[in-house]
């Protein structure tokens, strides 16, 4: 309909500018007064300025208002008049141009990489770096360098889905000036101060979210092969050309994602959202497989997914303060509270410093000593990281049958909550080889308790470890988890307390493991991180995700020169590797550092690389626009340069010249 | 035997005394039952009078040696510190114990089971060692403290102190002897807490060698033919108590290039599918940068490796081949019929419980392929054991990529941080080698330059010496001394310019004009520095902002100067330890300084030596060499700066010194009872 009555208007208007020598009628849609508008037209000069057009035209529709947001975008050239100095001449106008008179910030839907989709005024005619350079200042992430946007996957739309509405967090009032120059209010930027619901907001941005459903995994696309993970990487917008130029529209929807994975100078202090944001991603890429890994690493990120979201519920805020410091000064306060309280302090304190015990009668079982008795009764004492096993409770007085040191043994759970079967395996080293023993307890209470003792013991840790109540809790919420998982199957996570552990792995698990199967796998990697702080659980996740093999690839499919069939070039922080489809292996691998000069010739848009030793290698590129490939390298690049580079202020400049291309110059 | 025993707890009892009386001029005794004393004897020595009853005799003298020496070390921190009490400043002396305790703080290894159990904060001892390792560092000294930030942070210190001590009550000590490269061998006493690398410098004292970052502790199993080299970071204590009694392990000391071969050559490791020969012509550029990459990012990147490798299968003599990949997470096997894909992966072994050994002559023990094999298996399994897991590659590289790259999986960024700290070791004791290399008479010196240089290293920002390093180990192995000995240093040269010019561009101090005369009427060693090519030494280390004092000479009275004989005289007759004994003694007060030093000290130990009183200069330069000249200027302010005035351990004067606080008597009583000892033997 708009466009109809666009061209039903040049038509005429062409008729008038013909009529007219010096002065011709331009004529401008302002979108401020609806699409159903007529454009205005006004009576230029070719020598009359871009400012000068803009004063009439806002005299013309007679609001008043604040246009200082407000440009001139130029249809067919698809440009923004930015320069307000310069005459309609110098930037070639006629009167046949179609020129809008719109805000240069408009409202875009932003999805997250937790999933949550925003709405805030983003720039639609500066460079895309500069636009997410200013969104990620919103949101209080540092080096937006690393982060871009790009074209989210079409979602197949399914009739069925009722609950697709989505909620959207608005954060549209956020004054422009204060996206700017944003100052820190209770470590959040102030703008995020300024209500409940932006504080709401602010919380969704910084605060890692519950495990999804597995449902909601399972609904997800998710990549099956290398080459579907290259098609992700032809979504990037251009960092050198702005939204409109790239037909980013009003209320369109992009993502915001991590792009470069080199992650300059985490500061947990100062990096919560970035942080947080990181560790969705990451996330989600396991969940999905973006990124291949083993079972033994899916169930460690599971353990630590399920320790991210149980302590970051339980302390809700991480206001930032050095807590290794904290620590220390609370616990000399309370020392020294202790010491000045009574002159019997001294031996209290002592009793207080006597490990506490554990005395209980168990059954042991020893199938190594190939007796067919089976479980036998004794009166146990766990002391220190010694268990010791006596006759009876009354004979405990005197020397044990045994005396088991589980320092660096291996503890394994065999429970089966419906047979009411606790046992603990422990493995115990000796020189001669691991010894296997069973611990039997006859209910939950009493397993939770000598199990977690074990567990501490066999760090090194003692009964009297202060971790020792949370290693029991996180046992009794595992066990609880099996309760649930074994009677209902499956459902949404219901409460805190237990977490459908379906939701903390990739669906191939899904397939191949029950919940309850999974349960003991993931509680076992789980006993060592149940320890970490919320920070340090993120940035463990993060760091085991850096630590796998294919992390930081990005693929596109190339055809090599020379060539006949596709293949895949990787994208990594510090080197290209190009891979064989057929085999799905790696064939060669090219570092930046040894790279002499890149070129891309964008008239038959292929990439050429010269590196040292007289390497030459060209491509053209199958699944992303050789741009994308060219900023990706570009990126890489410029990423590299920013640990010479002491200034904190990014050199904007340096990215283009890098990045661009022959168009940014 | 129980005459020792009886001995050593006396011994303890003594040195308690000692701290106690001197403890209670500063600060009222904690709260500590005295019945806990009791205990902690009990337990700290079950422990060592084991060790003790396999000791030979001629490890009993070097430990005998090491007792003396500590004692004798203490006693001067005693006279040293009632010293400092008497001077008025209550900055220095008032100030609480832990950055005296910084400042013995790691490479002072301390064998003496003594302090434990006194029970004032003053005490000189151990604890002071866990107390920084097992609590942040103390906040920094301001120069001028409040008065309650003082009293605060006695208070505080007090806290520690209790919580040391009560730490200190379990603390378990090991008598090791250690087997040297040439078949001897030496006696250390070990307490838990210490880490290998404090045990490595304690070995440095011990045999001045060139303290390179090969040397290492090795630990072998002859019955197993395994052997590993301990982690620096590690605790020396915990591994050796897993050994069985009757265990034919052994503790060696040696030089092992494998140990940071991944720091010297990444390309080898994170570049080994490269053909080799690009790897050698590999720029000193592009290695730091793999170190970057691979170390100094958020995660530790582990080399990608993967191959075939022979395993030997459960309780049999053969051995199967298998496709290994090797991640950050474990080591893990492709199943047969599956593709490499990580999902299919089976996991084979993780790294918490093992630790990685290379296998010796595996071929006829256990018909390997080939010899060059490599075992996992946990450190406390001593004898054969389905536990177990043998490796074997073909050939010596895969294999050194193999353990290595377990290594680096199991043990992250505390690898680059010990290579770290010994590099800067080596460093460090490289400039001290040229300089006291005259001074063989007193080999226990570069223990203060050490010990000053280890908190720095603590704070780790260290620009990468790298390409610098492998020359100051050269130096170390150079004799540049030998030549200042035997030719005479040439008086004035009129190759010199005159020296006072350039002084004062150099060192922009107006403070220490006065000086400029001095060089002036005397030849100019420390001027040299100026003429000569830009010395390829002086480490990263050497060039701090305090550097323009490095060329002053020592700040003696001028009196003194002008008074001296010629300088070539004196050179060759005078043992070379009066420059340690001059540099102390000239040294104004100590200045405010973030380390804390304690006071100097007592003059008596230098008369002990037989210097006299006024100190030479440092001795000029040979032109010839000049290579090893800039060195030699250095020395002198060098160790103004880097040494601090602590009173030096284990040096020979203060043998005698040492009985004053009746100390003595005591030793010669223990003396005694080894001797007897020895004779029921």
């Amino acid at each position: 309909m708009e466009k109809k009555i666009r061209r039903f208007n040049t038509s005429k208007r062409g008729k008038q500018g013909a009529d007219i020598m010096a002065a011709w009628d331009l004529s401008v849609t302002v979108e401020d007064l609806g699409p159903d508008t007529p454009p205005v037209s006004l009576s230029v000069t070719s020598d009359l300025h871009v400012g000068g057009v803009i004063l009439k035209l806002v005299e013309k529709t007679q609001i008043k208002r604040d246009w200082s947001d407000h440009a001139l975008w130029w249809e067919q050239k698809q440009c923004w008049l930015l320069r307000t100095a310069w005459s309609l001449e110098k930037y070639g106008i006629h009167a046949d141009a179609r020129l809008h008179f719109m805000p240069q910030h408009k409202p875009l839907k932003l999805g997250l990489p937790n999933g949550i989709t925003l709405r805030l005024h983003a720039c639609y005619s500066s460079p895309v770096f500069q636009t997410v350079m200013h969104i990620c200042r919103m949101l209080n992430i540092r080096h937006p360098e690393e982060l871009s946007l790009l074209r989210p996957i079409e979602e197949k739309k399914k009739k069925k889905d009722k609950d697709s509405t989505e909620e959207i967090y608005d954060l549209t009032e956020v004054p422009l000036s204060s996206a700017s120059r944003p100052c820190l209010y209770n470590g959040m930027p102030a703008h995020f101060a300024d209500s409940p619901q932006m504080e709401a907001v602010y919380k969704m941005l910084s605060v890692t979210q519950p495990p999804p459903a597995p449902e909601v995994i399972a609904k997800q696309y998710r990549p099956a092969s290398v080459v579907d993970k290259a098609h992700i990487n032809g979504r990037w917008l251009d960092s050198s050309r702005c939204l409109m130029q790239q037909g980013i529209q009003e209320n369109d929807r992009l993502w915001l994602r991590f792009k470069y994975f080199t992650f300059y100078d985490i500061e947990p202090k100062y990096d919560v959202v970035r942080l947080t944001q990181l560790y969705e991603q990451a996330r989600w890429a396991i969940l999905l497989e973006d990124i291949d890994c083993t079972e033994e690493e899916m169930m460690l990120f599971g353990a630590l997914q399920y320790h991210i979201s149980k302590v970051s519920q339980s302390e809700p805020q991480m206001l930032s303060s050095s807590a290794a410091m904290d620590d220390l000064e609370s616990a000399l306060q309370s020392l020294e509270v202790k010491m000045e309280g009574e002159s019997s302090s001294a031996s209290e304190m002592l009793e207080n410093m006597t490990a506490p015990e554990l005395n209980d009668y168990l059954k042991i079982f020893r199938p190594k000593r190939l007796t067919l008795k089976g479980y036998k009764q004794y009166w146990f004492k766990f002391q220190d990281t010694s268990i010791s096993y006596f006759k009876s409770k009354e004979e405990s007085i005197g020397e044990p049958i045994q005396q088991i040191n589980l320092k660096g043994c291996e503890v394994a759970p065999d429970v089966n909550m419906a047979a009411q079967k606790f046992l603990i395996r422990l493995l115990i080293p000796a020189p001669e080889g691991m010894n296997e023993v069973y611990l039997r307890c006859e209910n939950e209470q009493q397993y939770a308790q000598w199990m977690a003792g074990c567990r501490l013991a066999s760090k090194g840790k003692s009964l009297a470890d202060n971790s020792y109540q949370s290693e029991i809790q996180s046992i009794h919420s595992f066990l609880a988890m099996q309760k649930t998982n074994s009677s209902s199957h499956g459902n949404a996570p219901a409460n805190d307390e237990s977490i459908n552990t379906h939701s903390l792995v990739s669906p191939r698990y899904h397939k191949k493991y029950k919940a309850k199967q999974l349960t003991p796998r993931i509680l076992d990697a789980y006993q060592n991180v149940a320890q970490l702080s919320l920070t340090d659980a993120v940035m463990r996740f993060i760091q085991v995700w850096q630590a796998l093999p294919d992390f930081g690839l990005s693929y596109i499919v190339v055809r090599f020169k020379g060539s006949r069939k596709d293949e895949v070039l990787g994208i990594a922080p510090n080197r290209l590797i190009r891979i064989d489809l057929g085999v799905g292996d790696v064939v060669k691998t090219w570092r930046y550092n040894n790279m002499k000069q890149w070129n891309v010739n964008w008239d038959i848009r292929q990439m050429a690389i010269e590196f040292e030793g007289n390497v030459n290698i060209a491509f053209s590129c199958v699944t992303a626009d050789c741009k994308i490939v060219h900023e990706f390298i570009g990126g890489y690049i410029f990423m590299s340069t920013r640990s010479r580079e002491k200034s904190d202020v990014l050199n904007e400049e340096l990215f283009h010249k890098l990045t661009g291309g022959h168009e940014a110059l | 035997m129980e005459d020792i025993d009886a001995m050593f707890s006396d011994l303890l009892g003594e040195m308690d005394l000692l701290t106690q009386s001197l403890g209670q001029e500063t600060v009222p005794p904690e709260a500590l039952p005295p019945t806990n004393q009791e205990v902690n004897y009990s337990i700290g020595f079950t422990d060592l009078n084991e060790s003790l009853h396999e000791l030979e005799d001629n490890d009993l003298d070097a430990l005998m040696a090491d007792l003396v020496a500590d004692l004798n070390a203490t006693e001067e921190k005693l006279a040293a510190e009632i010293k400092g009490l008497k001077t008025p400043s209550p900055t220095t002396s008032d100030l609480p114990p832990p950055p005296k305790g910084l400042s013995l703080h790691p490479p002072s290894p301390h064998p003496l089971p003594a302090s434990p159990a006194s029970s004032t904060s003053s005490s000189v001892s151990t604890p002071a060692s866990s107390a920084a390792s097992s609590l942040p560092p103390p906040p920094p000294q301001n120069a001028k403290p409040t008065k309650e930030e003082i009293e605060a942070q006695m208070k505080a210190d007090k806290i520690k102190l209790a919580l040391e001590k009560l730490k200190e009550a379990k603390v378990k000590k090991l008598v090791v002897k250690v087997l040297m490269n040439d078949g001897s061998s030496k006696t250390l006493m070990v307490d838990e807490r210490q880490n290998v690398r404090e045990v490595l410098d304690n070995l440095f004292e011990k045999t001045h060698c060139d303290c390179n970052v090969d040397w290492s502790l090795c630990e072998t199993n002859p019955e197993l033919q395994l052997d590993r080299t301990f982690e620096d970071h590690e605790n020396l204590v915990e591994p050796l108590s897993a050994w069985m009694r009757d265990s034919e392990n052994q503790v060696l000391f040696q030089e092992r290039g494998e140990k940071y071969e991944v720091f010297k050559n990444p390309q080898n490791f994170y570049l080994w599918k490269k053909d080799k020969r690009a790897l050698k012509d590999i720029k000193d550029k592009d290695k730091e940068i793999l170190i970057q990459e691979n170390f100094c990012g958020t995660s530790i990147i582990v080399p990608d490796l993967e191959g075939v490798l022979h395993l030997k299968e459960d309780g049999k003599k053969s051995w199967k081949q298998r496709l290994f990949q090797l991640r950050a997470s474990g080591i893990y096997y492709v199943p047969k019929g599956k593709t490499k894909s990580s999902r299919d992966l089976v996991c084979f072994l993780q790294f918490d419980n093992v630790n990685v050994y290379y296998g010796k002559d595996f071929k006829t023990k256990y018909k390997a392929p080939t010899d060059f094999c490599f075992v996992l298996k946990h450190p406390q399994i001593q004898k054969e054991s389905q536990y177990i897991k043998y490796l074997c590659c073909d050939d010596a590289r895969t294999m050194n990529l193999w353990v290595t790259g377990i290594r680096i999986a199991k043990y992250g960024v505390s690898l680059y941080e010990n290579y770290k700290t010994a590099e800067k070791k080596a460093a460090v004791n490289s400039v001290w080698m040229n300089r006291s290399t005259p001074s063989s008479s007193n080999p226990s010196t570069p223990s203060p330059t050490i010990k000053a240089k280890t908190p720095n290293q603590a704070n780790g920002h260290a620009p990468k010496p790298q390409p610098t390093a492998p020359d100051s180990m050269d130096f170390g192995n150079f004799p540049p001394p030998p030549s200042a000995d035997i030719l005479p240093p040439p008086p004035p040269d009129p190759a010199f310019p005159p020296p006072p010019p350039s002084l004062p561009a150099k060192s922009s101090s107006r403070p220490v004009a006065p000086q400029h005369k001095l060089p002036a009427n005397f030849p100019p060693p420390p001027m040299a520095m100026d003429n000569l090519p830009p010395p390829p030494l002086p480490p990263p280390i050497d060039d701090s902002p305090e550097a323009p004092p490095d060329f002053l000479p020592p700040p003696p009275p001028a009196a003194g100067f002008g008074s001296l004989p010629p300088p070539p005289l004196s050179m060759n007759s005078l043992p070379p330890p009066p420059h340690f004994g001059g540099m102390d003694q000239s040294l104004p007060p100590p200045p405010p300084d973030p380390e804390f030093l304690p006071p100097p000290p007592p003059e008596p130990v230098f008369t002990g030596a037989g210097a006299p009183p006024p100190p030479p200069p440092p001795p000029p330069p040979p032109p010839a060499q000049a290579a090893a000249v800039p060195r030699a200027p250095v020395r002198p302010s060098g160790s103004v700066r880097k040494v601090p005035p602590a009173p030096p351990k284990r040096t020979t004067p203060s043998l005698q010194v040492g009985g004053g606080g009746g100390g003595g008597d005591f030793m010669s009583e223990l003396m005694v009872a080894m001797q007897k000892k020895r004779g029921d033997h």
